[in-house]
This record gives C-alpha cells, sequence and structure tokens, in this order.
C-alpha cells in the first residue's frame, strides 16, 4: 500500500524500466488494496482481476525481452461504467442495464490497448452520468476517501475516489457538465475536461451528445497529460471528434518559459459571496502561487455567466429524453424487472422504464419532453440554445485578453452524504462554476489547491479550475504542472 | 413562459416518454419540475433576438466519408447480446396486435 500511495503513472514507468518491480506485482497490489478498502469506498462496481493480470504479464514479457514500452504500458487503471471495454459489464449504474456485457471497446479502449493498459475494472457513477455526487448510482453511493461521511462527487466518483484511494494510478471518466472536475475537487485529484471533440465518444453511452467528453482522471498533471495524449485524436465512428493538430511534446513536456508568459484571467461572476470561505481561501492562495511564477493576472467578465445552470438543464435533459429512448429493456439486457411479453410491447416499455430508471433519470426524462414538446420548444429548448451562444461568446471575448482563466471549480467543499438528494436544484447548484465552459466546449481541468501528503489530518480537498482555449489543453495542463512543482 | 406543470400534463409527459410513475413519484416530480421551471424563468429577461441558437458541441460541417466498401465484423456480437435470439433472429413480442 504504502508503495501504492507514492507511485505516480510516471514513477510506476520509470519503475517498471529499472526493474524495481513488475507489471504484475503492481497490478496485484492494486488488486489486494481494492479488495480492503472498495467495500468502505464502493469505488469500483466489477472488477476484471484475470484480463489484468494477463495484460500486465505481457508488458512483464516486453520489458524482459528489452522491448520498447510506451508511458502507460502496465498502468493499472480505472474506467467508468458507462465506457465500454468488450466482453466486461457496462451498466452505467442502471438497472436497466444491470445485465448488459460490452460487444466492443470504445474509441478510448481501442487507444489505451494499443498502449498496453491494464484495466483493473469499472467504476461506479450517478446513473447514466447524472448527478454531482453519486448518489443517484443504483448500486449505492461512492463515499469521500477523505472522510467517509461525505461524497466523492459526481458522476464519475467512483473513478475519482478510486485515484484519490490509490486503488489506480489513473481513470478515465466522463465530463458532461463537471463529472470529472467536481468530483477532483471533492477528492484531491487532477481531472479534465477536453475539448469538446477532442476525444472519441464512440462506445460511450450517451447522456448529452453535445457536451460528454472522456477525460483523464491522475495524481498529477503529468500523469493526465500522459492519458489524454494517448485518447486523443479523430475517430471515424464519431463524426463530431475533430481532426486537431496537437503537439506531443508542449503537452507531455511544458516549458517554464512559455508557461511563464501565458495571461490568467480572473471571471468577477466566479467570486462571489456565496463561496464556502474554505475554497475562497485556498483559490486565493493558488492564485499568489501562480503568481509568483511569474504569470500575469487580469480581471475578466464572463456576464452569462448566471445563466448556464438554466441553459444546461434546458439542454441536457432534452439531450437525455432522446438518448435514454433506446433503453427499452429489450435490447442491450435482460431485466429482472421486465414485463410479460403477452401484455403486449407497449405495456412493456412502460414497466420496464418505469423500475429500470432511478429518479433523476426520470426527471429529466420528463423535463426534457417537456422542454422539446410543441408549444414549448421555442419558449425553452430554442431560447437555451441562443443563451448558450451568448455563453460562449462570452468566453471567446475573453479569451482574447487572455490565455487561460482560473476560477474555483465549486462554490463548496464535499458535502455530506444525503445532504442534498432531496433537492434537485441545490444539487444541480454544485456545478454552477463547471458548466459554463463546457457549454462553449472548451477545456477545463480541476487541479487540487494542495497535494495529498500536503493536507491536514480530516481537511477536504478543494481544486481550482484552468478554462483555456480550445484545442490549449496544453496551457492549463502547462500551468498545472509548474503549479504542483512549486 | 407557462407556469409549472400540472398532473395532468405530467401523465401525458410520461405517457410519450414511455414511463411508469407512481403516485408517490408523480407528486414529487410535480414538486421538482415546479421549481426547476421557475428557475428557468430567469431566461425570459435576457434579449436573444438576433442570436443565432449552437445547436450542437461542434462547429465541424458535412463530416462524410468515402462510399467504399467496409467489412463489418461485430454484427454477431450484436446478436449474440441480444437477450432473446432465435436462429440468429432477435426475439421480440408482436409489435401488431
Amino acid at each position: 500500500m504504502e508503495l501504492l500511495r507514492d507511485l505516480t503513472i510516471k514513477k510506476f514507468h520509470s519503475g517498471l524500466l529499472d526493474k524495481k518491480f513488475s507489471a504484475l506485482e503492481i497490478t496485484q497490489a492494486s488488486f489486494e488494496h481494492i479488495k480492503r478498502e472498495n467495500p468502505e469506498i464502493n469505488a469500483f462496481l466489477s472488477i476484471a482481476e484475470e484480463s489484468a493480470v494477463r495484460q500486465a504479464e505481457k508488458v512483464d514479457i516486453a520489458i524482459a525481452k528489452d522491448e520498447e514500452v510506451g508511458p502507460l504500458a502496465g498502468a493499472p487503471l480505472a474506467v467508468k461504467d458507462c465506457i465500454l471495454i468488450k466482453d466486461l459489464p457496462a451498466t452505467a449504474a442502471s438497472k436497466i442495464l444491470e445485465n448488459y456485457v460490452a460487444s466492443y471497446d470504445a474509441g478510448v479502449i481501442e487507444k489505451l490497448k494499443a498502449e498496453n493498459a491494464v484495466f483493473l475494472g469499472k467504476t461506479n457513477l450517478d446513473e447514466f452520468a447524472m448527478g454531482s455526487s453519486t448518489e443517484n448510482s443504483a448500486f449505492g453511493v461512492v463515499k469521500n476517501p477523505h472522510d467517509p461521511t461525505r461524497v466523492a462527487g459526481g458522476s464519475s466518483g467512483g473513478s475519482v475516489a478510486a485515484v484519490a484511494a490509490h486503488m489506480a494510478l489513473g481513470a478515465l471518466g466522463t465530463d458532461t457538465g463537471g463529472s470529472i472536475r467536481l468530483p477532483s475537487s471533492f477528492c484531491g485529484t487532477v481531472g479534465m475536461s477536453p475539448t469538446y471533440g477532442a476525444v472519441s465518444r464512440s462506445g460511450i453511452i450517451a447522456m448529452a451528445s453535445s457536451l460528454d467528453q472522456v477525460g483523464p482522471i491522475a495524481k498529477t498533471c503529468e500523469d493526465a497529460a500522459i492519458i489524454f495524449n494517448a485518447i486523443r485524436g479523430r475517430d471515424p465512428l464519431d463524426a463530431t471528434s475533430a481532426p486537431a493538430n496537437y503537439n506531443e511534446k508542449e503537452l507531455l513536456e511544458p516549458e517554464l518559459a512559455k508557461v511563464k508568459g501565458l495571461t490568467v484571467g480572473l471571471p468577477e461572476e466566479y467570486f462571489i459571496e456565496g463561496l464556502e470561505p474554505e475554497v475562497r481561501h485556498e483559490i486565493d492562495a493558488a492564485i499568489e502561487k501562480i503568481q509568483g511564477l511569474g504569470l500575469k493576472f487580469k480581471k475578466i467578465s464572463l456576464p452569462h455567466t448566471k445563466y448556464a445552470l438554466s441553459v444546461y438543464y434546458i439542454i441536457v435533459p432534452a439531450e437525455v429524453s432522446s438518448n435514454l429512448a433506446r433503453f427499452d429493456g429489450i435490447r442491450y439486457a435482460r431485466n429482472a424487472s421486465r414485463g410479460a411479453a403477452a401484455e403486449g410491447l407497449t405495456e412493456m416499455y412502460f414497466k420496464n422504464r418505469g423500475a429500470g430508471f432511478g429518479a433523476e433519470s426520470k426527471r429529466r426524462i420528463i423535463l426534457g419532453t417537456f422542454v422539446l414538446s410543441s408549444g414549448y420548444y421555442d419558449a425553452y429548448y430554442e431560447k437555451a440554445q441562443k443563451v448558450r451562444t451568448l455563453i460562449k461568446q462570452d468566453f471567446d471575448e475573453a479569451f482574447k485578453e487572455v490565455d487561460v482563466i482560473l476560477a474555483p471549480v465549486a462554490p463548496m467543499r464535499a458535502f455530506k452524504i444525503g445532504e442534498r438528494v432531496d433537492d434537485p436544484l441545490s444539487m444541480y447548484l454544485a456545478d454552477i462554476f463547471a458548466i459554463p465552459a463546457k457549454l462553449g466546449g472548451f477545456p477545463a481541468i480541476s487541479i487540487p489547491t494542495k497535494s495529498a501528503q500536503a493536507l491536514a489530518p480530516r481537511e477536504l480537498p478543494v481544486g481550482f479550475q484552468l478554462i483555456g482555449k480550445k484545442w490549449r489543453e496544453a496551457d492549463i495542463l502547462g500551468v498545472g504542472n509548474y503549479y504542483e512543482k512549486i | 413562459m407557462a407556469s409549472a406543470i400540472n398532473k395532468h400534463e405530467l401523465e401525458h409527459l410520461a405517457k410519450l416518454a414511455r414511463v411508469d410513475l407512481d403516485p408517490k413519484e408523480e407528486e414529487k416530480l410535480l414538486k421538482d419540475l415546479g421549481s426547476i421551471l421557475e428557475h428557468f424563468n430567469e431566461l425570459k429577461a435576457l434579449d436573444t433576438g438576433s442570436v443565432e441558437p449552437m445547436t450542437g458541441g461542434t462547429e465541424l460541417k458535412n463530416i462524410f466519408r468515402e462510399d467504399t466498401e467496409r467489412e463489418n465484423t461485430n454484427q454477431g456480437a450484436g446478436v449474440e447480446a441480444f437477450p432473446e435470439k432465435e436462429k440468429g433472429y432477435l426475439k421480440v413480442p408482436p409489435v401488431f396486435e
């Protein structure tokens, strides 16, 4: 366990090459640790020990033969359970997919398999990635490794908790409104939502297609860059994935001289009264440290910020209501709750969907059906799409003056389990600072203000957010990288 | 924008969405949707007359591929994953009654 606590993907790779340990040893140590910790944390919904061990042995053989291996070879990773890995379960933490086993690999998984990464298992999430606390999982809440009475955040709570509790060296999550960054802030990991279109969505169980992106969760920005670099790229199976030109060297080895030359914007709309004082204090300290690196700061305004929550909760349910229409309890998997065939097809749909979806899924399906229905479409859906344009334009304007934007990830630290679950609006508010960048399609990262080692006992982590220009993940990763070195 | 959804409208929406709701779920949804829709009212004040709607996440247009023969290797897996099948066909309840 001590070994796992200190390991990063980067250190793992050099330890592997120096033959300090084998990939198999670290994989086995990870499973031992998972078996001890997971019953409490509930980060993993399923583990894949057999295929993981086989993969680790393959890497060890390559190393024994002095073959060249990449930076992710043998690295034990966790994967959110809405991302398909062939022959493994993919439940999206929903009862309606309880027995579904994926019949193909997601685009990102194909890429990681080519890198010989080791997949430890599939991680817990809010049902279909809808939520901010993982309390919407049909298979139980994920507990925060820093305080088990608190949520890990969501929706990628399982992937984040797995990394924060040292059960995996890195993980894949998905971020639609804040689902990678919010839990990362709550648990003290680095988590990035890439530019929309940078990473393939093929093989991701879709929630809101115009926003969903797969991104890395890791202990350091350096590790997050390694994972991002491996999964990015155009995929013919996702027509919205873009043929972007990234400079690999700049992503993986940012230069201090270049990072120092960046201008950081501080949006006044994000530094409001409602910030928890501890969050404010931590963010202020982070700003001071980054100023110390020599970066210039500038006050900016993103005037439509306050409308982002409404826009998001109109557009997302609209997309959810159509994306979740495919789950009828007939395709994908047999349901225990399945209605009898004799009752007829329509009746069966009602029963399967009624029993198979949780409360938040139903809320969004109904809300989405409403905002798309005739008579309300213009007032809600089209209006939201127009305001989405205004929110994106705010960022476009700001990025004429600054290179990156620094803001809190969330107004609060990890909250208590059960505290917000009965009031959807108060739950939605947790993502108020995470949502706007996503609506515009911009890349954004959560970086812990303090490393896990620097946290006082029982101190809860806080993340600060860096939002970058489109296709400029190198800027936010670069600033984060040098921040961590201070 | 219209006011909150009433019980009759909710039942209609549930019917359109093919979701069974029990009376307790209905009650909770009416309350939640009421406060959520009220929150949306803030958008009313914004003048968006000359704004183009953002209709997706990408600015890419017309992504085509070459119209060439491709090998599709995954069809069997789809059939295999289906809960009920017979002689390579998918088995579902009668569609027409």
